[in-house]
């Protein structure tokens, strides 16, 4: 009955009595049932309603999912690894701590991929996640089941991370909202670590507002995470309807211009491409000043390799932890290096295995300046000019993916200019700390698309505000799968 | 191609292996991989830019007070630990 409520509907419902919170509970908690031998939304489902204490805050009551790598004490946290498959946490996440406080109720830990290294969704060890809109496809990664739970209608928000576009692109193929804020918005502290220099935790909803409303519960200093910073100046929620007249983004000729693209006679990717001119007319309608740049292709082809090479050499020593001897399934040998060596080949899977190897190679004495530290130079340019165009405009405004959710044996040509630039400039965000938010905006062949919006480190009011109104010009908003309904 | 003793040399540096099969694929994924890496070395004069290593810096240095703040206890550290003596992690002896 109140599957696919927002936030503000659902506290309304609370504080008129219509509902209470463990009802509430029930009804996600079945619904995550009912949908999990389809979908692979959830880790571990909580069947127990735990909550004594009545808090004051607008998500008081409400459920919610969190990703599978934020450390929650006594609830498994697997990172969707078999080199953490038993581990359990004894300590809290910050972020997981301040929804306890606010008195937010978790459903569930959900699926990502394997240590959130992977953007498909079908790498964890328990399984692969599928898209809510379309069960033979991908949801996307690595906040896989957070976007597939709320999708559905599960709850109404979820906690993810985002290294390279974990929240935001996923959220694109599930036609839900995926805020990634200002890197250090929101603290880091009981996230497992993947690359330090590109990690954000973030918040994925079915409208701007709802990620407004949790952003300002979970963000704040915390000592326990040096990057994050003082935001009580920051207030999300009072800003979404702040007039954006005269405001001005600007969007990418070298990545939106369906010129490019022509020999590859892709209707879905030519489809989305207009969709995009036209979500640009009505950004004008609003108000908004919007205009055409042109960046050196050269750079923007050098996104993709340029995050690989900083987030895998960032992996392998963040997971250097993983031994499987003070935590984690114990590996066979005579020495301390035989019991690593056996834990850790029979604990990652060959994707994580691949990636490891590669950072290897980037870190050897050998390839350091060329491919490291190269990687580290490219993304000063990248950011230094994203920086120097935000001088001038007040967002960049970019459709979030080239196509719709791939089916499962989809495969990609990995040196194509789609590729490059169109699939993968969502590092940018992470590179630089930009805050960065995808809407849906479009359906193509039944699927959605979303658009993504970035702005300046720190003017997060700002950006969600833009998003705010642009969502309302998209009619997607409140939208999630309605799959199963049919039967009720 | 790159040879596959290297990338098992790699594998092993960080403590793992992978079958024959799994390397197989690996070196072919390196051709695409290295491919993609060419195109930062395209950039012209990078040599010249100073490395970013995190997103912008963070201006705020304050000193906190010297408390004692929340730590673990050290059986919550061992409660993970599969093999435990006198309170400390058990492993294989190192000292012959």
């Amino acid at each position: 009955m109140y599957r696919g409520k927002s936030i503000t509907e659902l506290r309304e419902a609370l504080d008129k009595e219509e509902i209470t919170s463990e009802e509430l509970f029930n009804e996600a908690n079945k619904l995550a049932h009912d949908f999990q031998e389809d979908y692979n939304s959830f880790v571990t489902i909580i069947d127990d309603y735990k909550i004594k204490r009545r808090a004051d805050s607008t998500i008081a009551g409400i459920p919610y999912a969190l990703k599978d790598n934020f450390s929650t004490a006594g609830i498994l946290t697997t990172s969707s690894s078999n080199i953490l498959k038993d581990y359990v946490p004894v300590y809290d996440a910050t972020v997981y701590k301040k929804l306890k406080k606010a008195g937010g109720v978790l459903v569930g830990k959900t699926v990502l991929d394997e240590l959130a290294m992977g953007g498909t969704g079908t790498t964890g060890h328990t399984g692969i996640v599928r898209n809510p809109w379309d069960k033979e496809r991908m949801i996307g990664g690595s906040s896989a089941g957070s976007t597939s739970s709320v999708a559905l209608g599960i709850v109404p928000f979820s906690i993810g991370s985002d290294t390279g576009d974990s929240i935001r692109k996923p959220a694109s193929f599930g036609g839900v909202v995926g805020y990634k804020p200002t890197y250090g918005l929101i603290s880091r502290f009981g996230l497992f670590a993947f690359a330090s220099s590109l990690d954000h935790v973030g918040v994925i909803s079915r409208n701007v507002k709802d990620s407004a409303i949790v952003t300002d519960i979970i963000k704040g200093k915390d000592s326990n995470d040096m990057t994050s910073f003082d935001s009580s100046n920051i207030n999300l929620v009072d800003s979404l309807d702040n007039d954006i007249k005269g405001k001005k983004l600007f969007y990418i000729k070298e990545i939106c211009d369906k010129e490019l693209y022509k020999d590859s006679n892709d209707e879905v990717l030519n489809k989305v491409l207009d969709d995009f001119q036209e979500l640009i007319d009505k950004c004008k309608n609003l108000g908004f000043e919007v205009e055409e740049v042109s960046i050196d292709k050269s750079l923007l082809e050098a996104i993709y390799p340029t995050y690989m090479s900083i987030s895998c050499a960032e992996a392998t020593s963040n997971n250097s932890n993983l031994t499987g001897i003070q935590f984690g399934p114990r590996g066979e040998g005579e020495s301390v290096e035989e019991i690593m060596f056996s834990a850790r080949t029979k604990g990652f899977s060959e994707l994580i295995k691949r990636r490891f190897v590669l950072g290897s190679y980037i870190l050897q004495k050998e390839n350091q300046d060329k491919l490291f530290l190269n990687a580290c130079r490219v993304r000063r340019l990248i950011v230094e000019k994203i920086t120097e165009l935000f001088k001038e405009y007040d967002g960049m405004i970019l459709p979030a993916s080239g196509g719709i959710a791939p089916k499962f044996n989809d495969t990609s040509e990995k040196l194509s200019s789609r590729y490059l630039l169109l699939e993968n400039h969502l590092a940018i965000g992470n590179f630089g700390g930009f805050p960065s938010i995808t809407i849906p905006f479009t359906f193509v062949e039944d699927m959605p698309v979303g658009v993504n919006i970035t702005g300046r480190i720190k003017d997060d009011a700002l950006v969600l505000n833009m998003a705010n109104k642009i969502e309302s010009v998209t009619g997607y908003k409140d939208i999630y799968s309605k799959v199963g309904e049919e039967n009720v | 191609m790159i040879e596959k003793e290297k990338l098992k040399d790699y594998a092993h540096k960080l403590m793992f292996d992978m079958d024959e099969k799994e390397y197989e694929t690996l070196q072919e994924e390196f051709d695409v991989i290295l491919k993609q890496m060419d195109l930062i070395g395209k950039i012209p004069n990078i040599s010249e830019v100073e490395p970013m290593t995190f997103p912008f810096v963070n201006e705020e240095t304050t000193l906190r007070e010297d408390e004692v703040g929340d730590y673990l206890t050290v059986s919550e550290v061992l409660e993970n630990a599969k093999y435990q003596v006198n309170d400390q992690v058990k492993v294989p002896k190192v000292v012959e």
